[in-house]
């Protein structure tokens, strides 16, 4: 939390501060907009936190100081984090970023008069795959594709999985190994200047911002990974990728949007991967309890192994 | 024992104007300086898209004094926090500038910089660092100009003036 107040103006700290610290780790999202009241969402739920009886207005002269502290007074320092339209802070953080978009050649070229942000909390829930090692390790680590609709907890598993294996898991005698990431939307393990900022263990490496398909192929010709790690992927070219990969000996852990094992068999690139049954296990998660809930681990064949539970 | 004094009249009159005709000689010197300064300031974001603080900490490293004192008093204010990077510029210049041998030119030229500085993307921040540079440049040739005529003038002043005196003494 500490970090994300280094980068909010005065007046939205102070009203920060007046929250308990129960109330605080709850914050998920902290909405700042130009001419419009704060908006901090609690555990789910919108606030407008009001200052002497009234909403609290944020003006341009907020706006410019988070722009500010964000960029170090250098705007020009942000160019490839305005591009992609938000900027990871310390401790992984992230702060999305709307506002006039600028063009050239019709790609987006940067944000310029940025009017709203968007201070999104980073929580890292360790010890949440915990439940999962029986069904995903046994004697070495299985190839896995974690599947879940937006907002399931994808990444968060993601993320957790990965600590698992670079840290190992001395109560099981599970060795830690040498993990890749290729974190092309900065979200696994939140890197600024190419350092994690999320508790990932000693044995990882990261390539920050790199397109997937290209980054598993740099992550096995040069840093010999025993598990890569991939967010979301989808394309043709990952796919090859993928196999590249599988054929070279190393373990893999991806995620894929979708709410079923059926959604899989409908996405051509996808579907070829499944059916050669080079990733044994496939976890699915859903919404249905919030975040995180563990539907079903299946096999390649697609036999359930493990029934709904949360975590 | 008059010529040993006449000698030593005309060595000290002399030196005194080889030194008024440095202080002309000054204000060229330390264009040159905040000239290289600002081209490097221009390279490190450019090029490295380093941030501020950082660009002027290696900055004042390079050049020499009294340069080097804004960039680094500049430098201490961004790192302190600031409103803007305008107003860490502005006060850094107020503190500064009575120890430089500039001129309102310059003060001009800088703080038109100053006004868009860390607030635009590269290419802007380029083309306004180049236009300051021209700026400067034209500011260089007239105190070349200015030097050229006024240091020569000086020195000789100093000599001729010492044997005048010595001339009217004995």
């Amino acid at each position: 939390m500490e970090e994300v107040l280094r980068v909010l103006p005065e007046g939205v700290k102070n009203i920060i501060k007046r929250y308990s610290n129960v109330e605080r780790g709850g914050i998920e999202e902290i909405r700042i907009r130009i001419n419009r009241p704060l908006e901090i969402i609690i555990n789910g739920s919108p606030q407008f936190p009001q200052v002497d009886g009234r909403e609290y207005f944020i003006s341009r002269e907020d706006a410019s100081q988070i722009t500010n502290k964000l960029s170090q007074y250098s705007l020009y320092a942000l160019e490839e984090e305005l591009k992609k339209g938000f900027v990871t802070i310390q401790g992984g953080h992230r702060v999305g970023l709307a506002g006039k978009v600028i063009t050239l050649n019709g790609n987006v070229k940067a944000i310029r008069d940025i009017a709203s942000f968007n201070v999104r909390i980073a929580k890292q829930k360790i010890g949440i795959a915990t439940p999962l090692l029986s069904y995903l390790y046994s004697g070495g680590w299985m190839n896995t594709v974690i599947l879940g609709p937006p907002n399931s907890g994808k990444t968060t598993l993601l993320r957790d999985l990965t600590r698992l294996m670079a840290e190992g898991y001395p109560k099981r005698s599970i060795a830690s190994s040498k993990v890749g990431i290729v974190d092309e939307r900065s979200e696994i393990a939140g890197c600024v200047h190419g350092i994690p900022q999320h508790q990932l263990g000693k044995r990882v490496d990261i390539l920050d911002a790199c397109p997937k398909a290209e980054g598993m192929m740099m992550m096995i010709r040069s840093m010999s990974p025993e598990i890569l790690i991939v967010d979301e992927i989808g394309g043709a070219k990952e796919s090859e990728a993928i196999i590249e990969a599988v054929n070279a000996g190393i373990h893999l852990v991806v995620t894929v949007h979708g709410s079923s094992i059926e959604d899989l068999y409908r996405r051509p690139s996808i579907q070829e991967l499944i059916r050669s049954g080079m990733f044994k296990r496939i976890v699915e998660l859903s919404r249905s309890s919030g975040p995180g809930t563990i539907k079903a681990v299946k096999d390649h064949k697609g036999n359930e192994i493990r029934r709904t539970k949360v975590i | 024992m008059k010529l040993l004094g006449a000698i030593l009249i005309v060595l000290a009159s002399t030196w005194a104007g080889v030194e008024w005709s440095r202080t002309v000689s000054e204000r060229s010197r330390q264009l040159r300086m905040l000239k290289s300064a600002l081209q490097s300031l221009e390279a490190e974001i450019v090029y490295g898209m380093t941030p501020l603080s950082v660009a002027c900490g290696h900055i004042c490293r390079q050049v020499g004094h009294p340069v080097s004192w804004f960039f680094d008093s500049f430098r201490k204010k961004l790192e302190e926090g600031h409103s803007t990077a305008y107003d860490a510029w502005m006060k850094s210049m107020d503190e500064v500038w009575k120890y430089t041998a500039f001129k309102s030119e310059e003060k001009e030229i800088m703080k038109q910089l100053g006004a868009t500085i860390g607030q635009q993307d590269r290419e802007h921040e380029q083309k306004q660092l180049q236009l300051a540079l021209i700026h400067l440049e034209r500011e260089e040739q007239e105190a070349r100009n200015n030097q050229m005529k006024y240091e020569k003038m000086f020195k000789s002043l100093g000599f001729l003036g010492g044997v005048l005196l010595v001339i009217l003494l004995i």
